[in-house]
């Protein structure tokens, strides 16, 4: 008979009203998310050995790095003098903190992005570096 | 007096929300009926094949995810498996496992989303929410595997870049019975609706031989009762190893296609199952690969079986660690081709039905 169907219907969307909510009151209360979700990455200076690696992997070239001597004249290597990522490119793809040797750059659970100027969205080192809360805790498979 | 009918030339989109992104038609209309269609793509190219000419091959995979963005886990594998079968790489058994887990929760995902957009199209809003919720929990289980919840970047060439976590195994598990009384709930609320069943039966039919000839694939291929599905016809990874069917149906319209799109949930449900109970307990999930992959001098082309349809990838390499030429057989871009005929001589109305039920993501039409 034409209309049991709606009928049918109408009942299971009746009976869906008492089911448990299933969205956040987002900004008001973090969105929960897992360990392994990619957000804005944190930056450790003294872990840096300016290998380059996360420059040379990064597929759209967001990040510029530039090294310098290390102060100690005992100590070979170099130490990071200058590091930033442009976010306006920055796809969040998660290769850079993969081949980092030491785990200098990794990624943290902070997603929130939007500014009010595009010059914004160019993070520097320290920036970097002050973004610790939520931090990834197993980084390496 | 007599009464003339002007031709009247209708834009819709690139921003309408009935396109599932920018696509736009110019529609000549006679009175109501539509009298010639024109496609005009292009306004979401960003040039991956060329841009990927510059890339290392891993560099490449998070390209692939912003293709078919609502089923990334099918691109990553695509190009993974291109490189893999160049260069010979066996990936690990509990890798091909991980990566079959992954691609079918996003196919279901992947039709999910188009169960409830395509009844959003046609004016039923309720539907969509209850698909949406429960896309988002295969979303969540998908960020909680990869880190992300629609660009994955999982896959990696010689297997994937994380083992599942703790307990994941499990959840799937669980969500597999659940999914099946749910998708009862929605057979209930739209399948069984007669104005539904009413609305896109007949629509936008076209015949198996059409659909042959215009290289359509996929749900919008086996909607004409043709039998061809890659993950039987030519398994890939581990595919051989489980029991599922190919679904068609004869009818070659927007409900054949409604049908196939629903009923290969279930077959994918299937083969989840079965991929969980068959789960490796231990195992390696990345084979030895070099640190910077070389494809070998020469070309590949391979082929899988996405939601939207055949997706295929084609190599040629100059033994460099760049590829020469990449290129992307994108089911989308196809299956879009057949559109203008189909829009002619049909009512205004019916156009977005008709569009809705070819299965377009904008993303892989433009590449």
């Amino acid at each position: 008979m034409l209309g049991t169907g709606l009928a049918k219907g109408l009942k299971y969307t009746l009976k869906q009203l008492t089911r448990e909510k299933v969205t956040y009151d987002y900004p008001n209360e973090p969105l929960p998310l897992p360990d392994r979700f990619r957000g804005i990455q944190k930056f450790y200076p003294e872990k840096c050995i300016v290998c380059n690696q996360c420059a040379n992997i990064c597929p759209t070239d967001c990040i510029q790095l530039t090294g310098k001597k290390h102060p100690d004249p005992t100590k070979k290597g170099k130490i990071i003098d200058t590091y930033d990522i442009n976010f306006e490119i920055c796809i969040l793809c998660d290769l850079c903190t993969e081949v980092c040797p030491t785990e200098a750059i990794i990624m943290t659970n902070n997603f929130e992005l939007a500014e009010f100027s595009r010059d914004m969205l160019f993070k520097n080192l320290e920036w970097l570096d002050e973004n610790d809360e939520n931090i990834r805790q197993v980084n390496k498979p | 007096m007599v009464s003339r009918t002007e031709e009247m030339i209708l834009n819709v989109g690139p921003q309408h929300p009935s396109t599932h992104g920018v696509f736009r038609l110019v529609v000549h209309l006679d009175g109501e009926l539509i009298t010639k269609a024109e496609p005009v793509i292009g306004y979401l190219h960003r040039g991956t094949e060329k841009l990927a000419e510059d890339l290392q091959y891993t560099q490449i995979i998070p390209y692939t995810d912003r293709m078919d963005y609502l089923s990334a886990m099918t691109n990553n594998y695509v190009i993974c498996h291109a490189v893999e079968t160049m260069m010979g790489i066996q990936v690990p058994e509990r890798a091909d496992y991980l990566r079959v887990i992954a691609m079918e929760l996003g196919r279901v995902a992947s039709h999910l989303v188009w169960w409830g957009t395509y009844l959003l199209d046609l004016g039923a809003t309720s539907p969509f929410i209850y698909m949406f919720r429960e896309r988002e929990m295969i979303i969540n289980m998908l960020n909680e595997l990869s880190g992300g919840r629609l660009t994955f970047n999982y896959m990696r060439v010689g297997g994937v870049k994380w083992d599942a976590p703790e307990g994941w195994i499990q959840k799937v598990r669980e969500f597999i019975p659940y999914m099946r009384e749910q998708i009862k709930g929605y057979h209930t609320l739209v399948t069984g609706n007669e104005i539904f069943v009413n609305r896109v039966t007949g629509i936008g039919k076209y015949t198996k031989e059409d659909a042959i000839n215009y290289s359509l694939s996929g749900p919008n291929l086996r909607c004409t009762g043709v039998k061809w599905d890659l993950r039987k016809d030519e398994p890939y990874s581990i595919y051989d190893r489980f029991d599922f069917d190919v679904i068609t149906h004869e009818g070659g319209d927007a409900l054949a296609r409604y049908h196939v799109r629903t009923q290969e949930i279930e077959e994918s449900l299937k083969i989840l199952e079965q991929a969980v109970e068959q789960f490796p307990e231990e195992g390696q999930i990345l084979a030895k690969v070099p640190k910077i992959i070389k494809a070998p001098k020469g070309e590949a082309f391979v082929r899988i079986e996405s939601p939207r349809g055949e997706i295929g990838c084609y190599i040629s390499s100059d033994g460099k660690k760049e590829p020469y030429r990449l290129k992307f057989r994108r089911p989308s871009f196809y299956n879009l081709q057949i559109l203008p005929k189909l829009l002619e001589g049909e009512n205004i109305a019916n156009m977005i039905a008709i569009l809705g039920a070819i299965d377009i993501v904008l993303g892989e039409v433009d590449g």
